[in-house]
C-alpha cells in the first residue's frame, strides 16, 4: 500500500494541484467563461485516475495513462493562463476551456448526429473501397510476379491527390452524400490497391512453393495463402487510407455539405463564433484518435501470428 | 517396378543471356518404400534435383516419373518438408496441419480433422503447442510440425530438402532419431528423398546414398548403406563398422572437393 502511495508522487499529479491553485487566480475575460465547467471536468478525470491507479496490476498501462493525463492537464493549464486567468489573447478568438465544454454540451445532439453522418459516409465509401481493391490487388499482384504493367496504371492514379475527382463526383453524384461516398472510395481505393499488389508481390516464394506443393486449389490460394501473406502491407494501405478519408471528407463537408463537423466548423466560422469552431476542432480530433486506436487495436489482433 | 524413375534427366536454367546447366545425365530409380538420401556440397543441384520431384520444376531433357507416369505438377501422392517456410505463419501449428490434411481429404468432418491433426502432433512430441504460432516455436519445434503436417497428409512418397539444415547440432540429432523412428515403426514405409549435404545424417537414415558432384550436376556415386534396421544413432555412431564405412565415403567426397577450388561448406 505504501509503495502505491509513494507512486504517486509523480508529475501528473503534481499538474493537477497546480491546475486546482490557477483556479485562485481571478478571470480576466469580460464574458462568463463557465470555469466550474473545466474543474469538475479535470476533478471527475482525476478521481477516475486515482481510483484506477489504485486497483489496476497493470502497470504499463498505467503509466501510459498517467502520462497522457499529465499532457492534457498541462495543455488546459497552459490554455487558461494564456486565455481567461490572464486575458493575454483576444477574447473572441480564444474562448477559455470552460466555455467551450459549456458549448459542447449545448450542442451535444447535433455534434452527435454530424459525427455519425460523417461515419456513415467514409464507412460506405471505406468498405466498398476495400471489397473491391483487395481482392482485385491480390488477382493484379499475382500477374505482377510474372511481370506486368499493372502496378504503373495504380501508382499513377494513386498519385492523383483525390480531391481532384470532387467536381466529377458532384457532376455525376448531385447528392452530396453520394459524391462524398465515391470520393472516399476513390481516395481509399488506390492506396489499399497498391499495398496489396506490393504485398502479394513481397511474398516469400518458398511461402507459394510450400502451398503448391499442398496443392491448393486456386481460392484457397489467394484467400488463405496470399491474403494472409500478404496482410502485413494491406493493412498498412488500409491505415493510409483511412487517414485520407477522413482529411477528404471534413474538406468536402466544409466545401459543399450541409452535414457532418467539417460543415460544423465552415458553418460557425462564417459568423466568427470561435467558441464553436474550437469546439469542432477538438470533437474531431477526439474522433479521430479514438478510430485509429481501434483500428491499430484491430490490425495488432489480425497480425497476432508475428512475433 | 521401381517407384520413382529419372531417366537421362537434365535441367537448364536460363540467367539474362546465360544457360546455365544445374542437373546433367542424371539417372536413377528408387523402390518404393526406400529411404534415400542424395548428397553434395551446395551448388551441386540436389534441391534442384528434388524440385523436379516436388513438380514445381520440370526437366529441361530426359523423364520423371512415379509409378510409370510422367511428373505433371504437384500432387498429393508427394509431401515437402522445406529448410524454412514449410508451414504457414498466420496458421496455428493445428490449423497448419489440418489445413494440410483438408487438401488431401476435403470431405472429412472437422471433429476428425482436428483429431488427426493433434494425433500427429502428438506423434512428433509437440502435444501441448496446438495453439502456438509457428513463429512461437523453435526452429527444431519448428521442423517437428511440418514433418507431422506432411505425415498427417498421408503421402506415399515424402521430399524433405535439408530439413534439419538450420536446426542446431543437438537438436538434429533428437530430430534423426525421431524421424528414424516414425519411419522405421510406419506400416506402410514411405518412400523417401532425402537431401542433404550432413554426411552422419545421410548415414543413419538412408538405405542408399546418391552422392552429386558440382557443376553441373551429376552423380558421383551411388551407395548402399550396409546397416541393419531398426537403428540406433548413438550405437551405431560408436561402432567400428560405421567408422570404416564413413572414411570410406569421405574419401570420394574430398576427391570431389579438392577438384573444386574453394570447396562448399560440408558437415563432415
Amino acid at each position: 500500500m505504501t509503495e502505491k502511495i509513494k507512486k504517486q508522487l509523480n508529475i501528473t499529479n503534481a499538474l493537477f494541484l497546480v491546475f486546482l491553485l490557477i483556479q485562485l487566480l481571478p478571470e480576466r475575460y469580460s464574458k462568463e467563461t463557465y470555469e466550474i465547467n473545466i474543474i469538475i471536468f479535470v476533478v471527475t478525470i482525476q478521481v477516475i485516475y486515482l481510483i484506477f491507479s489504485f486497483i489496476t496490476k497493470k502497470e504499463k498501462k498505467l503509466e501510459t495513462i498517467r502520462d497522457i493525463l499529465g499532457i492534457t492537464y498541462f495543455i488546459i493549464i497552459a490554455w487558461q493562463l494564456m486565455t481567461s486567468k490572464s486575458g493575454f489573447l483576444n477574447e473572441l478568438l480564444f474562448p477559455a476551456p470552460g466555455i467551450v465544454i459549456q458549448q459542447f454540451i449545448h450542442d451535444l445532439p447535433r455534434i452527435i448526429e454530424g459525427i455519425q453522418s460523417s461515419l456513415l459516409i467514409i464507412l460506405e465509401g471505406y468498405v466498398l473501397a476495400i471489397i473491391t481493391a483487395i481482392p482485385l490487388g491480390l488477382a493484379a499482384g499475382w500477374h505482377i510476379r510474372f511481370g506486368n504493367s499493372f502496378q504503373y496504371v495504380s501508382k499513377f492514379f494513386g498519385s492523383i491527390p483525390p480531391i481532384v475527382y470532387i467536381p466529377y463526383a458532384i457532376a455525376l453524384l448531385p447528392a452530396f452524400r453520394d459524391a462524398s461516398v465515391f470520393v472516399i472510395f476513390a481516395a481509399s481505393f488506390w492506396p489499399i490497391l497498391g499495398a496489396t499488389m506490393a504485398g502479394v508481390f513481397n511474398i516469400e516464394k518458398k511461402i507459394l512453393d510450400s502451398a503448391k506443393t499442398l496443392n491448393v486449389g486456386r481460392l484457397s490460394m489467394l484467400f488463405h495463402v496470399m491474403l494472409p501473406a500478404a496482410l502485413p502491407e494491406i493493412l498498412m494501405g488500409c491505415s493510409q487510407g483511412l487517414g485520407i478519408s477522413f482529411i477528404l471528407l471534413t474538406s468536402a463537408e466544409m466545401i459543399g455539405g450541409k452535414t457532418g463537423m467539417g460543415y460544423y466548423i465552415k458553418y460557425y466560422s462564417d459568423f466568427g463564433d470561435f467558441t464553436r469552431i474550437v469546439v469542432g476542432i477538438i470533437v474531431l480530433g477526439i474522433v479521430v484518435s479514438v478510430i485509429t486506436l481501434f483500428f491499430n487495436k484491430l490490425q495488432r489482433y489480425l497480425l497476432r501470428w508475428r512475433q | 517396378m521401381s517407384k520413382i524413375e529419372l531417366q537421362n534427366v537434365t535441367l537448364n536454367y536460363a540467367e539474362r543471356n546465360n544457360v546455365f546447366t544445374a542437373l546433367e545425365d542424371i539417372s536413377f530409380s528408387v523402390k518404393e518404400g526406400e529411404f534415400v538420401s542424395i548428397i553434395g556440397a551446395s551448388g551441386c543441384g540436389k534441391s534442384s534435383l528434388l524440385s523436379l520431384l516436388e513438380g514445381l520444376n520440370f526437366p529441361t531433357a530426359g523423364r520423371v516419373t512415379i509409378n510409370g507416369d510422367d511428373i505433371k505438377g504437384t500432387g498429393d501422392d508427394r509431401a515437402v518438408v522445406f529448410q524454412h517456410y514449410s508451414l504457414f505463419p498466420w496458421m496455428t501449428t493445428r490449423a497448419n496441419v489440418v489445413y494440410g490434411i483438408k487438401q488431401v481429404n476435403k470431405k472429412l468432418p472437422k471433429k476428425d480433422l482436428g483429431q488427426i491433426a493433434d494425433d500427429y502432433l502428438s506423434k512428433v512430441g509437440l502435444s501441448g503447442f496446438e495453439n502456438k504460432y509457428p513463429l512461437q516455436l523453435s526452429g527444431g519445434m519448428q521442423q517437428r510440425a511440418a514433418i507431422a503436417r506432411a505425415l498427417a497428409m498421408s503421402p506415399s512418397i515424402l521430399l524433405m530438402d535439408e530439413p534439419f539444415g538450420a536446426v542446431d547440432a543437438k537438436n538434429r540429432k533428437i530430430l534423426q532419431e525421431l524421424l528414424l523412428e516414425l519411419w522405421e515403426n510406419s506400416e506402410d514405409k514411405k518412400t523417401v528423398i532425402f537431401v542433404t549435404h550432413d554426411i552422419d545424417e545421410a548415414i543413419l537414415l538412408s538405405d542408399r546414398i546418391i552422392m552429386m558432384s558440382a557443376n553441373p550436376g551429376r552423380i558421383k556415386k551411388e551407395i548402399s548403406i550396409p546397416f541393419p534396421r531398426p537403428r540406433n544413432g548413438s550405437k551405431l555412431l560408436e561402432s567400428r563398422e560405421y567408422l570404416n564405412f564413413r572414411k570410406e565415403i569421405i574419401t570420394s567426397f574430398f576427391n570431389d572437393i579438392s577438384e573444386r577450388i574453394g570447396g562448399e561448406e560440408v558437415a563432415l
